[in-house]
Order: structure tokens, then sequence, then C-alpha cells
């Protein structure tokens, strides 16, 4: 009984920090879904732009530019990054998960050579988390707060932009591209620009990850991918996607829900090195389900495998 | 008015499976003429079909629409003079999106878009009634995502689509082989209801013989890529389907089978 109780206080303690977390990276989560949801374009730079996001911010920071400042910069950055991705896919026909890990290899050389080494401190710098009236900077509520406007701002906008004329003919280039290219729509003006505003909300992650915590670190990037996509999938599974507005929200339900999972887990003991495994487990268990559910009768075809 | 002067595309070239699909074709289809495309199997029907819409680009030879030449243009730089129908229902719709969007697509085709709001009341109002001239229901169905529709539904909505806009050029691509014979006919007769309304320049490739003599103002016959045949005026109207069958000589089993 000791022992639930502990786990229980532990967790509760920890959810203002993991809720301010998890608003910070349900950016990247949004930057996973974006292509791969309406585009159709499974997507790995995301892994790459989070921490060239978190360069360039801490590069800005430390050359004296305010918050607001840093996290544009950061994300011009990650749309240069995303939309390099489309193109080397679009012009030399290579499939868009590779041309995400060239992106993503080539990009950990980059963002080392911006910043000169591997991590480099911000520490004290003005942020875009100062400034909130009523709360003390640095305590998680002002993360809370600003992470969770930017947040609400960025669907908003997005929800209208995908019932625009544009954001529709965009949508249709992920669901028939062919259709959509008689139709007159530019397949690669709309890869181009949708992949690289997914690079862009990934690196505002970054951007915002290290006006959180204070440093920038090359190494900053590695498993985000895999905790966005279950973030991803828990979203989905919780609000659904059959709408645009469903689709748009599942990445910030996901987000905040997966985090205070893994608190959870933390609290009850797991040891954090075993993360990766479960996170890879459960994300392998989602995509398995649908598969699970029609067990019965032969295999589907190759072909027919499909997400 | 399409004009297309020696159109030439050869596969594989220099390869031991060179193709030739289009031997230096030509074809002029004036404005306003609704014309049926035969051949067998290999003829270069697709081919030709591909060429036009920009899917496929000429080795040489040049396509020109009501005097444009649009030979250098990618498909959605034509997509604002020509439009489509494919034979597979899959095709010319976005599946994942709705009805309504769907449409949107199609009235938007060619067009500079905006970010105004795209789906608005007075849009929606004038989707309905044209979905409601198909008798198949789907006015009541806007919100519903297409891949729930059955083929023919689709099939009608590819068609309301691609004729809605008047294009300069309307290609049908075997359009009504993969639906059911009851179905086949609605499509059908939608299709000749729209051509003639808005007396669209139409090609439309059929294997269906019967197609070939009840509807359209000529026939072309394809053969190893270039024109064999072409049936138009007094002649058209007297023709039957022995008599079509006659040039195709002996090979053709499925034009027989097919009528």
């Amino acid at each position: 009984m000791d022992t639930i109780y502990t786990v229980i206080s532990n967790f509760i303690a920890l959810v203002p920090v993991t809720l301010a977390q998890s608003l910070i990276l349900s950016f990247i989560v949004l930057g996973i879904m974006l292509p791969f949801r309406t585009l159709n374009f499974p997507d790995l730079t995301s892994e790459g732009a989070f921490p060239l996001g978190g360069c360039v911010c801490a590069l800005s920071l430390a050359g004296g530019a305010p918050g607001w400042l840093a996290i544009l910069a950061a994300m011009a950055a990650g749309f240069l990054a995303g939309s390099c991705t489309a193109f080397v896919h679009l012009r030399f026909r290579i499939h868009t998960l590779l041309a995400g890990i060239l992106m993503m290899t080539m990009l950990y050389s980059i963002n080392l050579r911006l910043m000169g080494k591997s991590n480099l401190s911000v520490y004290g710098t003005p942020t875009i988390f100062d400034g909130i009236p009523f709360v003390e900077p640095g305590f998680p509520v002002s993360k809370i707060v600003v992470a969770g406007l930017l947040g609400i701002a960025v669907y908003c906008l997005l929800n209208l932009y995908f019932r625009t004329e544009r954001g529709t003919a965009m949508r249709a280039v992920g669901s028939n591209p062919d259709m959509a290219e008689a139709q007159g729509i530019s397949i690669w003006a709309a890869t181009i620009g949708g992949v690289g505003l997914a690079g862009a909300f990934s690196a505002t992650s970054g951007a915002l990850m290290v006006q959180s915590q204070g440093f920038a670190d090359v190494n900053m990037g590695i498993g985000t991918l895999i905790n966005g996509l279950a973030a991803l999938m828990i979203g989905e599974a919780i609000v659904g996607k059959q709408t645009i507005r469903r689709q748009l929200a599942a990445p910030f339900v996901g987000a905040i829900v997966y985090y205070q999972l893994v608190s959870l887990c933390l609290a009850a003991g797991m040891p954090p090195t075993d993360l990766k495994l479960a996170t890879g487990l459960f994300v392998l268990a989602m995509l398995a389900l649908p598969t699970l559910k029609r067990s019965r009768g032969p295999m589907p075809a190759r072909e027919a495998i499909r997400e | 008015m399409l004009e297309i002067r020696s159109a030439r595309k050869v596969f594989y070239k220099g390869q031991p499976d060179e193709k030739i699909a289009l031997n230096d074709l030509s074809l002029t289809l004036p404005t306003g003429n609704f014309a049926i495309v035969i051949g067998s199997n290999g003829a270069g029907k697709s081919s030709m079909l591909n060429a036009i819409s920009g899917a496929l680009m000429l080795d040489s030879g040049k396509i020109l629409i009501n005097g444009d030449d649009v030979t250098a243009l990618p498909v959605h730089k034509r997509a604002s003079r020509v439009a489509r129908v494919f034979q597979d229902p899959m095709k010319g719709t976005a599946a994942s999106m709705t009805v309504a969007e769907n449409m949107l697509l199609a009235e938007l085709r060619g067009k500079k878009l905006s970010l105004n709001r795209g789906l608005n009341a007075k849009r929606l109002a004038s989707y309905r009634e044209r979905l409601a001239a198909l008798n198949l229901g789907l006015e009541n169905r806007l919100e519903t995502r297409v891949e729930l529709l059955s083929g023919g539904q689709r099939q009608s909505l590819s068609l309301i689509m691609a004729t809605c806009d008047q294009p300069d050029l309307l290609l049908l691509d075997e359009h009504t082989a993969a639906l059911d014979p009851r179905t086949a006919d609605i499509v059908m007769q939608a299709t000749v209801r729209a051509v003639e309304a808005f007396n669209l320049t139409t090609l439309m490739v059929t294997h269906n013989m019967q197609h070939a003599v009840d509807f359209g103002h000529s026939v072309v016959m394809l053969d190893a890529g270039r024109t064999r045949l072409e049936i138009t005026g007094a002649e058209k109207a007297e023709v039957t389907i022995p008599k079509l069958i006659g040039h195709f000589g002996l090979k053709t089993d499925r034009m027989l089978l097919a009528s």
C-alpha cells in the first residue's frame, strides 16, 4: 500500500513539469503527423530538424536575440531542412523514408558545425517563457502557459488553413497525387511546402526545449521520432482522425497523454534505460492491432500492406 | 479543337524490348466534336490520352489545344484545359476526402488558389444541385468520404467533376469498363447529357463496339501507334458493329466478346 502511495505521489509531483515538457514536444508530434497523414509522406526529418531548431535557437540566444526571434530563426532553418527532404524525394525519386534518413544524418554534422561543439549553454539568457505576468519565471506554469497558448494558436491556424482552397489542395496531394495533379495542383509546391512546414514545427519544438532547459545538445534529437510516433498513435486512438479537426488535435492530445504515461512508468520504478524498448513495443502494438483484429483468413498480400 | 501532329513516343529505346507506343500519330478533333477511339490492346490508345493530358512526354511531335502548343507543359499546367475520367473509379477522385471537397477541387481545376474558405454555402448549394441531376442520391451525401461510395457512384462523381467546368477537352478513358451494365448505362447517359449540353470536345476510348456505334460524331481506330481509320459524318451514322470489327482483322477476340 505504501509503495502505491509513493508511486502516485511521485507521479503527481511530476505532473506540471511533464505537462510543460509534453506541450513543448507536441510540436514535434505535429511535425511528424503533418507529412505522414496529410501528404502521405512518412518522414524522418524531424529527428534532425528538432536538434537543428535547438542549435539555431541557442546560437541566436547566445548572439543576443530575444526568445521569439530565436524561435523564428529555428523555424526558418527547420523549414529549409524539411523542404530539402521533400526536394530529394521529388527530384531523385528516393523513397521518403530514405530521404529523411539522409537528411537526418547530414543534419547531425551540420548541427555540430553550427555550434562548433557538442553542446552550448544559454542558461540565464532571456527566453520566451519570461514576462508572463503574475508567474515566477522559470516555474513550469509559465512554460505551460506559453507553450499551451502557442499550441492553441497553431492548432486554430492550421484548422483554418486546411479548409481554405490551398489547404484543400494540399490534402488532395496526400489523398491522390495523380488526381490532384490532374486538377492543376502542383505536387512539388504542395509537398515542399507541407514537409517544410512540418520541419518548421519540429524545429520550433527543439527551440522551445532549448529555451526551457537552458542548453542545446547535438544529441537532443535521439529518440524524439519514436516518442512522437507513439504520442501520435495515442492521440489518434483517443480523438480519432476522421475529420481535419480531430486529426489536428491528435498530436496535442497524444503528446500530453503519452508523456504522463511515461512519467507514470518511471514513477513506478521502470528503469529509464528500458524506455525506448517499451516505447518501441508500444508503437509496434498500435500498428499491429488492426492486423490482429482480422487474424482469421490468409495473410494479406504484400501489396495490400499499408501504413 | 485538338491537334496532334506526328506524335512519337518510344519506350525502352535501344533495348531489346523497345516498344513504339506512338508512331508519328496525327489526329485533328474540331471543337465540339465527340470522337470515339477504338483499337486493340497495345494500339496506343492510353499512350495517346496520356500524351494529351501531359502524363507522357513526347519524343517528338506537337500537341495543340485550341491553337496553343501544350507539348512541353506538365500535367498540372494543362489542367485548366483538359479534364479526364479514368477507367479505374479510384483514380479520378480523392478517396479520403468528402464528396463536397472533391467537387471543390474540380471547380478549382487550373485556377489560382486563394486562402479563402474553400467550401462556402453558395458552393455547397451549387454542388447539391449538380449532383441531384445524376439521380443517385449523391446530393444528400456531400459530407461522405468518397471511399465509402460504390464504384458507380464514384465514377459518376468523376464525370460530374470533369465536366462541371466545361473543359476545352474531355478525355474519357474506358470510363464505363469497370462498371456493371446498369451503372455503365447510367454513367454513359450522364456523359452524353453533359457532352451535348456543353458541346464539349471529347475523346472517348472504349472497347465496347456498341458504344462506338451508338455515340459520337466520329470513330477513330488506332493500330500500332497510328490512326488507321477515321469514320466521320454520314459514314459514321451508318456504321455497324460487324463493319467495325471487320477493320480489326482476326486477332481481336476481345472486341467480339465485348460486343
